[in-house]
């Protein structure tokens, strides 16, 4: 984990069509090299707050956000902001597995392709790039054309890793990644997590206190829609400054 | 133009080329419509429906009979149509549900419902207007209502299936055989949407030419014989049409006004039941 | 799952009559195929069958008939009319399902439904009164001046713009078929999960390209299957174009000439077949639009469960 923030979180609120606040004055620095979990109860914001980071919510009319989250310097809420970009720039894991309905191959290729790689040979030396980086590579190697639906639920989540690794992000945002998986599956994605903070920025979202504590360096709890406690992760959970956090740790209530 | 650029202009000149469609689909619905209705309003007038139809050239014609065969042949094929269809789509949702032998007939309705009306038109004058002889509005009844049968079939299976099984469950509980369960309990629980599918089949029927033309014919006088020939809006429409006078032309604009309204409230009608009962969609 | 129910005597007769009532659905079917084809014995036994639907002959002064314009009439205005309204009814659906503002889905929603609750009568109405002038007047003239200059194409708009004619019935069938495409285009995308596009939007792409790459893959065979239903819409359609194309027994080579359909066939002439394989000849002509627009219609269905069963779960 470095010292320098990627992402710095101030103020931030966030309204939904309809006006009210699901996010309320949130403020937290995500830094690079390190995975930051959020934990807390469902529906305290835990993903809305992620989906504001690569600016999710602008696919969807009426919703609002109000504060700053800087990245490389620049507000990514401001209006300027070109989203396409920015996108590229910090990827996305959702919570099912998201394969394209198109070949392994093509899957992985998408992204560089939308950005004009292409160059068969160029593609394919990024595509066993971004598979290697995956582990997944040595699974599917000899049928990168077949179709994705073909690979088991967590070879897809992992090759929607890959998918988003191929266009070279800085920051990886995941939604509960493991939600969907069995336990083995769930060990090999935690590992990889573990193996790409060294070049990636990571934020995860999980509602499995054990995989927060197994993933990240640094883990902010929320709840309705408020920060209670960011700290180090190690911290958070052998003794947290506030009562509830401890609580909800524990397994009292969520 | 870097790449980046060129991407966001593809994206915004195919937007911008379906959002010319959508309005092209307005605008065809405004011209069609309006141009109905300023034509057919033009030609209203009580005449035209208190009078029958006189010789082109004379004053003061009007289609009553026209209009009262068309409300005949539709009140006699939905008299005929409706119950077989329901009592047909009850057998699918209900005694054969899940069985092979009601999605087979699911299937077929599906395609019995796209059949071309004109097709219709000809068994039926095969069947009923050659061995009787003659043209008879039973026999546009007749068509009416084999066109009506797969829409209420499917209609009302959709709208039982919806209807909780539970339900039926909580009846049967209470001892009561399975027709009682589903004329009592069921057929209320679905009422809203079953109208409803009438109500469209209605619709949809009440503006066929093509079955008509050589079953119930047409007729220049007042009947209420359903054993004759019998005028209908429909076939009236086409014949003044195409004929060469003025006046039939007005006629048919204000025939065709009066269909279009019918339909479309029937149509807005259907539409707003399964809103208020299944919630906005 | 199948449901097990006591046999009393109310439940039984009860369930004879729901499925005799649902039966009549396919005794329907074959009576119509059976019949037909009883009716049109006569013209089959005299005419055969590649005579039949090859012979351009249609004849009732020397009782020779042939489908072969009919077919050709059928032919071109179904696929000149789908030309037409695919892409129109693909960009409807596009723009309500992805472009549209919120408030403004419903309304466009409504209207192409309203549009699509016309009856054909009204179309054909329309055509001749009003469409029949403005195409003789000022579209086809122009297309003669412009792209009837053009070498090979320029043949299909050759001769007097009349208005009545193949082009005039092409663009009224695609009038009729485009809310029908775009209803069944809108719900087959629809049925792209959320999280896909998301997916999309996530790898930086651009709203064309999500509908592109995502929408188009997810929806193919449902959008496909709607496409071949609008076929045998199409195919089957009567009045909306009876009224515009002039019942004209030839094969034309130019889109400005009339001609005649299956149906417009079957509309004109039915009442008037004075002799009895003239009317066997249109029975003939009956059965082979029921079988055409039967296979259709049974491909577009099998299309339209096959993207079902994909994507509902």
């Amino acid at each position: 984990m470095s010292d320098i923030v990627e992402l710095e979180i101030k103020k931030l609120n966030f309204f939904y069509s309809g006006g009210i606040a699901t996010l309320k004055n949130i403020s937290l620095p995500v830094y690079r090299n390190s995975v930051t979990a959020i934990i807390g109860p469902s529906g305290c914001g835990k993903t809305t707050l992620l989906r504001c980071f690569n600016r999710m919510h602008d696919l969807y009319p009426g919703n609002r956000y109000e504060g700053e989250i800087t990245f490389k310097g620049k507000d990514i809420l401001s209006k300027e902001i070109d989203l396409i970009d920015l996108r590229s720039h910090i990827g996305m894991v959702f919570q099912k597995p998201t394969p394209f309905p198109m070949s392994i191959f093509d899957n992985i290729a998408y992204g560089l392709k939308l950005r004009g790689t292409r160059k068969k040979a160029e593609l394919s030396g990024h595509v066993e790039k971004a598979l290697k980086h995956a582990a997944l590579w040595d699974e599917v190697k000899d049928k990168l054309h077949s179709s994705a639906y073909a690979l088991s639920g967590g070879q897809q989540q992992r090759l929607v890793i890959a998918r988003a690794l191929a266009v070279k992000p800085e920051v990886l945002l995941f939604d509960e990644p493991c939600s969907a998986l069995d336990p083995i599956a769930t060990a090999k994605i935690e590992e990889l997590i573990q193996e790409l903070k060294k070049d990636y920025t990571i934020v995860i979202v999980t509602h499995n206190m054990q995989q927060a504590a197994r993933v990240s360096d640094k883990a902010a709890f929320l709840m309705m829609g408020e920060l209670i406690e960011f700290d180090k992760t190690d911290k958070i959970f052998t003794n947290p400054e506030k009562k509830i956090t401890e609580d909800y740790i524990t397994g009292r209530f969520g | 133009m870097n790449r980046e650029n060129v991407r966001k202009l593809n994206s915004r000149i195919a937007l911008s080329l379906s959002t010319i469609a959508a309005l092209s689909g307005l605008f065809w619905l405004i011209f069609i419509l309006g141009d109905v209705l300023v034509k057919g309003i033009s030609a209203l007038g009580p005449a035209l429906f208190t009078n029958d139809p006189v010789p082109p050239g004379m004053e003061g014609g009007g289609l009553k009979n026209a209009f009262v065969g068309q409300l005949m042949i539709t009140f006699f094929a939905t008299l005929i149509g409706v119950p077989v269809g329901i009592l047909g789509g009850t057998f699918l949702a209900e005694y054969a549900r899940g069985r092979k032998i009601s999605k087979i007939i699911s299937i077929f309705s599906d395609i019995m419902v796209s059949i071309p009306s004109i097709v219709i038109g000809t068994f039926i004058y095969a069947i009923i207007v050659k061995p009787a002889g003659h043209f008879s509005g039973w026999a546009g009844a007749m068509a009416l209502a084999i066109i009506m049968i797969p829409v209420v079939l499917r209609t009302t299976e959709n709208m039982l299936s919806l209807v909780p099984w539970t339900l039926r469950e909580a009846a049967f509980a209470l001892g009561a055989p399975y027709y009682k369960v589903i004329i009592q309990v069921v057929y209320r629980g679905a009422a809203a949407g079953i109208l409803t599918g009438i109500l469209l089949s209605i619709a949809r029927v009440a503006g066929e030419t093509a079955p008509l033309l050589f079953t119930s014919f047409n007729n220049s006088y007042f009947s209420t014989n359903m054993n004759e020939p019998i005028a209908s809006l429909t076939v009236t429409i086409f014949q003044y049409a195409m004929g060469p006078y003025d006046d039939w032309h007005k006629q048919a604009w204000a025939a065709s006004l009066m269909i279009t309204i019918f339909i479309l409230m029937l149509t807005i009608l259907g539409r707003l039941a399964i809103r208020w009962r299944y919630g906005k969609r | 799952m199948p449901v097990l129910f006591k046999k009393n005597a109310g439940d039984r007769i009860f369930s004879l009559v729901t499925a005799v009532s649902s039966l009549s659905v396919l005794a329907l079917i074959a009576g119509i195929l059976w019949v037909l084809l009883a009716e049109s014995s006569p013209a089959i036994e005299k005419f055969g069958f590649f005579r039949f639907i090859t012979s351009t002959d249609w004849n009732p002064v020397t009782e020779s008939f042939g489908a072969a314009t009919n077919l050709f009439g059928t032919a071109v205005t179904t696929v000149l009319s789908l030309l037409i309204a695919v892409p129109v009814a693909i960009g409807i659906a596009i723009f309500i399902t992805e472009v549209a503002p919120h408030y403004l889905k419903g309304p466009i929603g409504v209207a192409i439904e309203l549009l699509a609750a016309i009856p054909s009568i009204i179309y054909g109405m329309w055509g001749l009164f009003t469409l029949v002038p403005i195409m003789s007047h000022y579209v086809e003239p122009a297309l003669q001046n412009t792209i009837g200059k053009l070498p090979f194409i320029g043949i299909l708009f050759k001769g007097t713009p009349m208005g009545i004619d193949l082009l005039t019935a092409s663009v009224i069938l695609s009038i009729m078929i485009i809310p029908f495409t775009a209803s069944i285009a809108r719900d087959a995308f629809n049925l792209t999960p959320a999280v896909m596009k998301e997916s999309a939007y996530a790898l930086g792409a651009t709203k064309w390209e999500a509908i592109k790459n995502i929408v188009f893959s997810y929806s193919k065979l449902g959008v496909f299957g709607g496409i071949v239903l609008s076929l045998g819409r199409a195919l089957g359609e009567t009045m909306a174009i009876a009224f515009v194309l002039g019942n004209n027994h030839r094969i034309t080579s130019s889109l400005l000439d009339a001609a005649a359909t299956i149906t417009v066939t079957l509309a004109n002439e039915f009442t008037e077949a004075d002799t009895d394989i003239y009317l066997s000849s249109l029975f003939y002509l009956a059965l082979i639009l029921f079988v055409l627009s039967f296979i259709t219609l049974a491909i577009a269905k099998l299309f339209l469960l096959k993207a079902e069963r994909r994507y509902s779960r």
